[in-house]
């Protein structure tokens, strides 16, 4: 398990990775005996948020202590809050998709008990941070590639949401069907998008992509609420064309390196047109 | 030659070679029906790059050349009809709608316009209906007749003739109805004819199938007339 692996990784993400290669690497107290279990990123896994009950109590504790040296590899007796581990607490969480904040494995925080507060804290502050990675200009970028590790689909779910409601808002007649038509533009959009580059022959994980076309589109919703607020047609187009010239800046380079470099005006040309349907939505509704 | 539905990755380059593995004479031919739901066994209909697709676009423009499966035959793509029917969906609602609030404007300039959602479903059905089925329809009645008929080969046709109504849309946003007619005829005529020769080219004189070159540019016809009647009215 490399980091240079490009190999597209299939519903996981290189937390994931990273989380495990620390985990070999820190070692079993056990020794060579222990066998890793047969499937170790499931409780671990962020990315869909399955009900993942049978095997919340299952997790691998990392210093297994000596009383239970081979149940790593099966269940653990199913008692809910073992007081008999070690401190190492439940990782999975069947709440979602909610990680453990990358804090490795030392002393996890236990996510089933801790304060809604906190949990809300962290999405909210692995949103911002996302944002802040996608959208913003950053000169010292790196790989494109390898940006948004940490993808989650809060963060696009909110976007969209917040948009189809913003132009709903403001159009005078048939609310609910521009809702619809927005909702189901942008989220199918975006699933077509990625199929798209894949598709060509681009290499790109199909959850990160989604999540990264719903981050870009916080400009166009920064561009709705000042259109909704101001209702001037000139400054209307002048506000969508500046925050869709943004948008698409902000998608370009994840998009460009998926594919091969021949194909990139074919990989970006969709993306194109859906963020110029948007604004134009955005722009006509009045 | 490339087939439908799609091997799951056995062909490279899209060609499907003739000896089918065989282990034994009451062995089943191999399930063509496996890489269905795998998005990569679809690849083979999207090879292309950028500067073909652009080739291609623009030899749609030009309706007497005849040329066009010779220029597909190696490597016809899925992905002109995909993208120009949804630039075409988005061209229409988004310019039938300027165009009646410029003709609403016209008329009376204190009239109330708003902005009509359906026209986007409307665009949609009509589009990709006509353009998934009607291929659909020839591919059939082209095989029924015992003439030879590929099916990815008339969906790539029939995407890259709807191209001309792409840059076509744009005059039709003046408000003159006589204008708009006439342009609507042009390029309506255009793609018929587009669409009309290619297929008389590809099926290589046989007189009984003029009927299906003239139900072809029909059709077109019929399709440009509806669009300008629905959308430009």
């Amino acid at each position: 398990m490399s980091h240079n692996d490009t190999t597209p990784l299939y519903q996981s993400s290189q937390s994931d990775i990273d989380e495990i290669e620390n985990m070999m690497n820190d070692g079993f107290q056990s020794g060579p005996g222990t066998v890793l279990p047969a499937r170790p990123p499931s409780p671990i896994r962020p990315s869909i948020p399955v009900s993942s009950s049978p095997f919340v109590q299952s997790n691998l504790p990392p210093l297994p202590p000596s009383s239970s040296s081979s149940s790593s590899a099966q269940k653990v007796t199913p008692v809910p809050v073992p007081p008999s581990l070690p401190p190492a607490g439940n990782f999975g969480s069947s709440e979602g998709p909610k990680t453990i904040g990358g804090s490795g494995f030392g002393s996890p925080p236990n996510t089933l008990t801790e304060p809604v507060w906190d949990t809300v804290k962290r999405d909210l502050s692995r949103i911002v941070s996302n944002l802040k990675l996608v959208v913003f200009p950053n000169p010292y970028r790196e790989d494109p590639g390898k940006a948004l590790r940490d993808w989650d689909l809060w963060g696009p779910f909110f976007f969209i949401v917040f948009l189809g409601l913003t132009l709903s808002w403001s159009a005078s007649v048939k609310k609910s069907e521009v809702f619809a038509v927005a909702f189901a533009l942008l989220a199918a959009g975006a699933v077509i998008l990625t199929l798209n580059v894949l598709l060509l022959g681009g290499h790109i994980i199909f959850f990160q992509s989604l999540s990264l076309l719903g981050y870009c589109l916080f400009p166009l919703d920064v561009g709705a609420v000042i259109c909704m607020l101001k209702d001037n047609v000139i400054l209307k187009m002048i506000v969508v064309c500046v925050t869709l010239a943004w948008s698409s800046w902000a998608a370009y380079p994840f998009m460009s390196a998926a594919v091969n470099p021949r194909r990139k005006a074919l990989a970006l040309y969709p993306v194109f047109l859906m963020y110029v349907s948007v604004g134009f939505l955005i722009i006509a509704i009045d | 030659m490339q087939i439908f539905p799609p091997n799951q990755g056995n062909n490279a380059r899209g060609y499907q070679t003739l000896e089918t593995p065989i282990e034994g004479p009451e062995q089943q031919p191999p399930n063509n029906w496996k890489g269905f739901f795998n998005v990569y066994s679809y690849t083979q209909y999207f090879d292309v790059d950028t500067d073909v697709v652009l080739n291609r676009l623009m030899s749609s423009l030009y309706p007497t050349s005849g040329d066009f499966f010779n220029k597909i035959d190696a490597n016809p793509d899925l992905y002109g009809l995909v993208w120009i029917c949804t630039t075409l969906v988005f061209v229409f609602a988004s310019l039938g709608n300027c165009a009646t609030y410029l003709v609403k404007k016209r008329t009376d300039s204190n009239a109330r316009w708003d902005f009509d959602v359906n026209y986007i479903n409307l665009a949609a059905s009509i589009i990709y209906g006509y353009a998934i089925i009607v291929p659909l329809a020839f591919y059939f009645s082209l095989r029924y007749m015992g003439s030879k008929a590929d099916l990815l080969r008339f969906w790539c046709l029939w995407g890259y003739s709807l191209f001309i109504f792409v840059p076509a849309s744009l005059p039709l946003l003046i408000p003159v109805e006589f204008l708009r007619w006439v342009i609507i005829l042009l390029a309506g005529s255009a793609s018929s004819c587009f669409v009309a020769l290619n297929l008389r080219s590809y099926l290589e004189t046989n007189n009984d199938l003029t009927v299906v070159m003239a139900a072809a540019f029909g059709l077109q016809m019929i399709l440009s007339i509806f669009i300008k009647v629905w959308f430009f009215p």
